[in-house]
């Protein structure tokens, strides 16, 4: 890839908003925003993590009907990591939309978000399974979905690590 | 931060700790005794714990003193390298011990002898002598009256001379660690991993007792807690690996200290749970029941504990070099 980055990379950074989250010394800049994140994926993968071991049947005694509640907290941290998630693209978009693996986790999140909506609509949606059933229905979703958060959070750390450009070249 | 009087004042905790905890548990085989069994497999975890701080606060003591006249840097090699094993040594215990501690709610029954406490016994037997041979090698480092000042190491007996030889050379192992940047970068992944696991089972049990899904039993609940220790295990081992590689990024660095505060003090509030009758208090509580107010307050400190933990990591990187070292 000899071809210089697209010109609007440049235009974003330079952008006084981008600049402040980037360079800022105020703790509520860019580590507050990774911190942020970080937190999005505790409640995110971390509510998940627990559905997905009692789907494989981890703690059988958990009655399943009312861990759907977790759900909810998985849609939190997926916004908090939106959002945040968005605000470090912003910060540093060259170093992130010219890396490969930038693509690869966003497509692994997809994934993983849409195995997380089926194991809401497939397994957890239907009252009239018993909890057998939810099982044998979740059982390999819920493998698939711990595959694919490891697969996620492997993809984003990696990003620190697998950059071409930390800013546009100059 | 003065590192000399941290590392002097929390090193006799663990060396001390591993031996009472190891005469407890002797004491408790021949006498048939419950309590002293449980209170050995309590003290163990708990020297594992502080073991790590002891760990962390000898790098800082020694740039303190290595510069010093007098100070020997091949001595300060040879106690780094025992305390290393030593640490191995005591994680070990500390883990099997949990395991034990496990088992015998499971079952109910602590008089029954099985593997994991036979573990615990060879393992705080091993680490018992290892902590010896860090503290008098620690010892050889600066004290004139039993040191002669001489620069040159020498183990003198069979043993020591034998033990050396599975010490591993510090500087050898902090360049394994930094060698390759996607071992770092695995090490980092598994830590996050690690997290994920942690707070997930930890914060789905904290959360049902301060209220949320009620509908949840909290016993089978409680069946995850060998998971969160499984997330525990692997961040404790990654970070300590972290660690030794890059040991003066982390040493001057106040959100590392206060992380390593934080995890402390939630050591303390796992202590509080368990043997304070907060967890025999919920323990039984099922669909739609709600957990006395002491149960709700350890749950909740855990909650902002284990947020404070990430809080304090995440900010590891911008507080580098923060702690600014008197000489």
């Amino acid at each position: 890839m000899s071809l210089a980055p697209p010109l609007f990379l440049q235009t974003i950074e330079d952008t006084a908003f981008s600049t402040w989250l980037r360079e800022s010394e105020s703790p509520f800049a860019f580590y507050f925003i990774l911190l942020f994140h970080t937190f999005g994926l505790a409640l995110l993968v971390g509510a998940n993590v627990v559905v997905d071991l009692r789907l494989l049947g981890v703690a059988r005694g958990i009655p399943l009907a009312p861990l759907q509640r977790l759900f909810r907290i998985m849609w939190i941290g997926f916004s908090i990591n939106a959002v945040t998630g968005v605000l470090l693209v912003i910060a540093y978009p060259t170093k992130s939309l010219t890396n490969l693996d930038f693509y690869i986790k966003l497509a692994v999140i997809g994934l993983a978000i849409w195995v997380m909506q089926r194991l809401k609509t497939e397994v957890f949606a239907d009252a009239s399974l018993s909890e057998a059933d939810m099982m044998a229905r979740g059982a390999t979703l819920a493998k698939w979905s711990l595959f694919l958060w490891f697969g996620a959070i492997t993809a984003g750390r990696l990003l620190a690590y697998t950059y071409k450009y930390l800013t546009y070249p100059s | 931060m003065n590192f000399v009087y941290l590392h002097l004042f929390l090193n006799h905790f663990p060396i001390i700790g591993t031996l009472v905890g190891l005469g407890l548990l002797l004491v408790s085989l021949f006498g048939k005794n419950d309590d002293l069994r449980r209170a050995s497999l309590i003290i163990f975890p708990a020297m594992a714990l502080v073991a790590i701080l002891v760990f962390f606060s000898g790098n800082g003591a020694e740039g303190a003193i290595k510069k010093l006249p007098g100070v020997s840097e091949a001595m300060i090699e040879r106690h780094q390298g025992a305390a290393m094993l030593a640490l191995l040594f005591m994680e070990i215990t500390g883990a099997f011990s949990l395991v034990a501690l496990w088992k015998s709610h499971e079952t109910s029954n602590t008089t029954r002898w099985n593997w994991s406490l036979s573990a615990v016994l060879l393992f705080s037997i091993v680490t018992s002598g290892l902590m010896a041979r860090v503290g008098t090698t620690g010892g050889d480092i600066r004290h004139p009256e039993i040191g002669t000042g001489q620069e040159e190491v020498t183990e003198t007996s069979m043993l020591s001379k034998m033990v050396q030889r599975f010490e591993p050379s510090p500087d050898k192992f902090a360049g394994l660690m930094t060698a390759s940047k996607w071992w770092w970068a695995f090490m980092m992944d598994m830590h996050f991993v690690g997290l994920a696991l942690l707070i997930g089972t930890v914060g789905i049990l904290d959360l049902r007792m301060l209220g949320f899904a009620k509908q949840i039993p909290i016993d089978p609940l409680h069946r995850l807690v060998p998971w969160a220790m499984a997330g525990f295990g692997v961040n404790l081992v990654t970070g300590i690996l972290a660690f030794t590689g890059m040991s003066n990024y982390y040493t001057y660095d106040w959100a590392f200290w206060l992380k390593m505060l934080a995890i402390m003090l939630l050591g303390l509030n796992v202590a509080a749970f368990y043997l304070t009758g907060a967890f025999d208090s919920v323990e039984g509580l099922g669909p739609g029941e709600d957990a006395p107010p002491f149960a709700k307050f350890i749950a909740a400190t855990s909650l902002v504990l284990w947020f404070a933990v990430i809080t304090l990591g995440r900010y590891i990187q911008s507080y580098s070099d923060t702690i600014s070292v008197h000489k």
